[in-house]
């Protein structure tokens, strides 16, 4: 293992502070509250990232009650706003991190599939095993009605193979484009005839099934698809496939080679458990780098529910998927096979619009609202000057640059002059903090 | 009025500083002579057979022995086809040379998925498989022709969650407008618009002089941009008032905010909206009439409202869908998904009435009718109409459907 990974720890040049938390609740999870970062700030870098990734693989039957509720209703709404929710609870950070980042990897849209249920049961799939074994989440999803519908092996059948679940599976879930043939498709098509959904649940129909000889990546057998996937993760491009996926997630969003093969190394060397890489990730010197601070554009799940979070904001579970939804991203309806592309493509003008408007209407309570009001985030602080410095801890870590805060202060000095109430001058600049360009960073 | 320039406008509005928002040259003028299109896609495959009716061939009743009740009160194109009893308003349009109607328009080898088609029509590419992060549509590389020569935003989605790939540009910034309200940069108080003295407005772009790298930049200029989209979208929105009535459902509404863009000149010259619903496998008489309904409405509204505000002649409207749906009618009083249909294009320069051979109903692909006019041959035309490279955006000549007269500028 090269340097890359080897454990981040903290010096007098290189603080464990509150940027570095901060890093590490968005990165790991949906951002945090002031109090719960400042909890971090004080176990240090090693106790701070075993508490984060423990949130990976959170325990309890309440989990499996909650999904039957929202099973029943049957309705795209609930089974979004259930997963806002979920996104929303502390002891589950990493775990819908993870989930969410599985979600754009192996990208199943109701628009096509129709069917809510389905869909809550994959994400649910996506929660029990995306921290764990690679090999297992993969056979799990291969076997996902959603899935099969929506890549239409529920058709593909010995006498008309279908190769779309084929080729997508090695394109945008294995491999990579370049990676195999054009022949290893269609025999893999043939080796996943007659995986099927019957009554909402995966069904295998041995008589829809090709039983013939098919030759996949140089193996000759009479081959299903698990002998498929066998093959599949154990090429080495399929371990920096993923490697490649998880640093544009949670490192950076151009991954260098050495990075890749850092990780892809890590990944087989731990049995291919997501949540072992993780954690190992999480706590390099790689992570905590200059380089991977604020490398990337916040998705509006990570501006939608971070904002909340670091108000301290009560908003439905609905408005904000709605919200987020108007930003583009849509959870349970991914505009293609290939996920969100995400990053600067984020970002349109009218999107940052959007964005900056979301956190007025928080403030303003036009959606949501903050209980106390704004002005009790800056009990105490008299001067402008320690004012606009909450604003930034809230927001931003307290990481802004001089021309940032001195733009804020002039935001909270025209506040003062025109003799605005303590609420809305607050609220003015908790917004005025929001809109700048560091705070659309993660 | 004699137009005014728009610098001069906002100057003597005071919405803004001179300078700020203003991008590039402006064509913004009220009122200015800037052509714009405006496409309507009917989402879902419209059943164009029962849209633009053979009302004289005998065939069409016997593959449709339900469905053929359209044909009373249908309102005659004048070549043996009739449309839909519901689009009375637009037969009226059509009747005043306002309207056009080109029939069997598709491509070769249709695809019969609404995915796979949609990003055919979109990409202007029959041989177009996958999405993929460079793929463009003809609209978006419409846009990256006009980039650099018209302020702001030469094209916007009208009424879109996402902007349709149709849309999808390489250079071009295209916002997608859904509601009026959406594009004011609001308070976190008050519900008013920040205005232009605020200090807020130094906030967006507010970062170090040594900024370590482009991101931040970007996101700085994406911020002002933001900042100058509703400056510019409050100032259109100044110039109009509506001189129609528009039906108060989501496609009139739509189209009336596509309207405002047009008439009050924010600058997009390439408009697109969606109208979903058409994929009517089962009852379709119902469903079919109900959506024309609001079509005919909703449309009718649009072109009155352009007419009216003297935009009649710079202004294009092409409606189409992704495929037609199968001639015959299928056990559950429905169609099913097919091939060729009609395309339909209102003002600008159009040639009006019917265009190109009825659909032969005694020689069909499996099923289906087969195109008489390659869907990129109405592209050309319009982009044509529009002094646009073609040819360029299509990756081809496609020759010309014969929609737009000779233009005189």
């Amino acid at each position: 293992m090269n340097d890359l990974l080897v454990p981040y720890e903290a010096t007098s040049d290189d603080p464990f502070d509150l940027r570095k938390v901060g890093h590490l609740v968005r990165r790991a999870g949906f951002g945090a509250s002031l109090r719960t970062r400042r909890d971090l700030v004080r176990k240090g870098p090693a106790a701070a990232v075993a508490h984060v990734v423990a949130t990976a693989t959170p325990g309890g039957d309440a989990e499996a009650e909650h999904l039957e509720a929202v099973l029943a209703f049957d309705d795209l709404q609930r089974v979004r706003s259930h997963r806002v929710w979920l996104a929303l609870q502390d002891d589950r950070s990493l775990q819908q991190r993870l989930t969410g980042f599985w979600h754009g990897h192996f990208a199943t849209s109701n628009r096509k599939v129709e069917d809510p249920r389905a869909m809550a049961l994959q994400m649910a799939t996506f929660d029990r095993l995306g921290a764990g074994a690679f090999d297992e989440l993969l056979a799990a999803v291969c076997r996902d009605p959603a899935m099969l519908r929506w890549l239409d092996n529920d058709t593909n059948t010995a006498r008309h193979p279908n190769e779309n679940f084929a080729r997508e599976l090695f394109e945008l879930f294995t491999l990579g484009r370049g990676n195999y043939g054009e022949q290893d498709i269609r025999e893999a098509a043939r080796c996943f005839t007659g995986w099927h959904v019957r009554d909402g649940r995966f069904h295998f129909q041995p008589h829809l099934h090709d039983t013939g000889t098919k030759t996949v990546f140089g193996a000759t057998a009479a081959m299903g698809g698990e002998r498929v996937l066998e093959l599949v993760v154990a090429r080495p491009e399929s371990a920096r496939f993923l490697a490649t996926k998880l640093l544009r997630c949670f490192v950076h969003p151009e991954p260098e080679p050495a990075e890749v093969e850092a990780v892809a190394a890590a990944y087989e060397a731990n049995g291919r458990r997501i949540g072992a890489v993780l954690a190992i990730l999480l706590r390099s010197r790689l992570f905590f780098s200059r380089r991977a601070y604020r490398s990337k554009v916040k998705s509006p799940a990570d501006l939608v529910l971070g904002t909340v979070r670091a108000l301290g904001a009560f908003a439905a579970p609905t408005e904000l998927a709605a919200a987020m939804a108007s930003m583009g991203e849509s959870w349970l309806e991914p505009p293609s096979v290939e996920g969100w592309h995400g990053e600067r493509a984020w970002l349109s003008p009218a999107a940052w619009l959007l964005r900056s408007n979301f956190v007025a209407d928080l403030l303003a309570r036009r959606r949501g609202k903050l209980r106390p009001g704004p002005a009790a985030l800056f009990a105490g602080l008299d001067t402008v000057r320690d004012r606009c410095r909450a604003a930034t801890l809230l927001l931003l870590d307290g990481d802004v640059p001089p021309a940032a805060l001195a733009a804020l202060e002039r935001v909270a000095n025209a506040q003062e002059r025109a003799g605005a109430d303590p609420d809305t001058a607050a609220a003015a600049l908790l917004h005025a903090t929001s809109c700048l360009p560091e705070y659309q960073l993660s | 009025m004699m137009p005014i320039d728009r610098r001069s406008f906002l100057q003597i509005a005071g919405a803004v500083p001179l300078g700020f928002g203003l991008r590039g040259s402006g064509s913004l003028v009220p009122g200015g002579d800037d052509r714009v299109l405006l496409v309507v896609e009917l989402v879902g495959g419209n059943d164009g057979l029962n849209t633009v009716i053979p009302v004289d061939d005998e065939r069409y009743a016997k593959l449709r022995p339900k469905l053929a009740v359209v044909r009373k009160g249908a309102h005659a194109l004048g070549d043996g086809t009739a449309l839909h009893p519901a689009l009375h308003r637009l037969a009226g349009h059509v009747a005043a040379g306002r309207g056009a109607v080109v029939h069997g328009v598709g491509y070769p080898r249709p695809d019969r998925s609404h995915f796979r088609s949609r990003d055919i029509w979109h990409t202007a590419d029959p041989s177009h498989t996958r999405v993929q992060t460079g793929t463009t549509g003809w609209l978006g590389r419409s846009a990256d022709q006009l980039s650099g020569k018209t302020a702001g935003f030469p094209a916007a989605a009208v009424g879109a969650l996402e902007v349709p790939l149709a849309l999808r540009a390489r250079r071009a910034n295209v916002p997608s407008l859904r509601r009026v309200e959406d594009f004011q940069w609001l308070q976190a108080r008050a519900s008013e618009p920040i205005v232009a003295a605020d200090p807020m407005r130094a906030v967006v772009a507010a970062t170090s002089p040594q900024a370590r790298d482009d991101l931040r930049t970007f996101v700085g200029e994406t911020g002002s941009a933001a900042v100058g989209l509703a400056d510019d979208l409050a100032a259109t929105l100044a110039r109009y008032r509506p001189r129609a009535v528009y039906p108060e459902t989501q496609l009139g509404r739509d189209l009336q905010l596509a309207a405002r863009l047009c008439i009050a000149g924010f600058g997009a010259r390439l408009l697109h909206t969606g109208f979903p619903g058409f994929d009517t496998h089962a009852r379709q008489l119902p469903a079919h009439a109900g959506l024309l309904a609001q079509l005919d409405e909703a449309l009718d509204a649009l072109l009155q409202d352009l007419v009216a505000h003297g935009a009649a002649d710079r202004v294009t409207v092409l409606v189409h869908s992704e495929f037609g749906r199968r001639v015959a009618e299928n056990a559950s009083q429905g169609t099913d998904h097919g091939a060729a249909a009609p395309v339909f294009a209102w003002l600008g320069s159009i040639r009006g009435g019917p265009h190109g051979p009825v659909p032969d109903l005694g020689r069909l692909d499996d099923g289906d009718l087969i195109a008489s006019c390659d869907f990129r041959s109405v592209y050309a035309d319009v982009l044509r109409w529009l002094e646009l490279d073609a040819t360029s955006v299509l990756g081809g000549d496609f020759g010309s459907a014969g929609l737009v007269a000779a233009s005189v500028r």
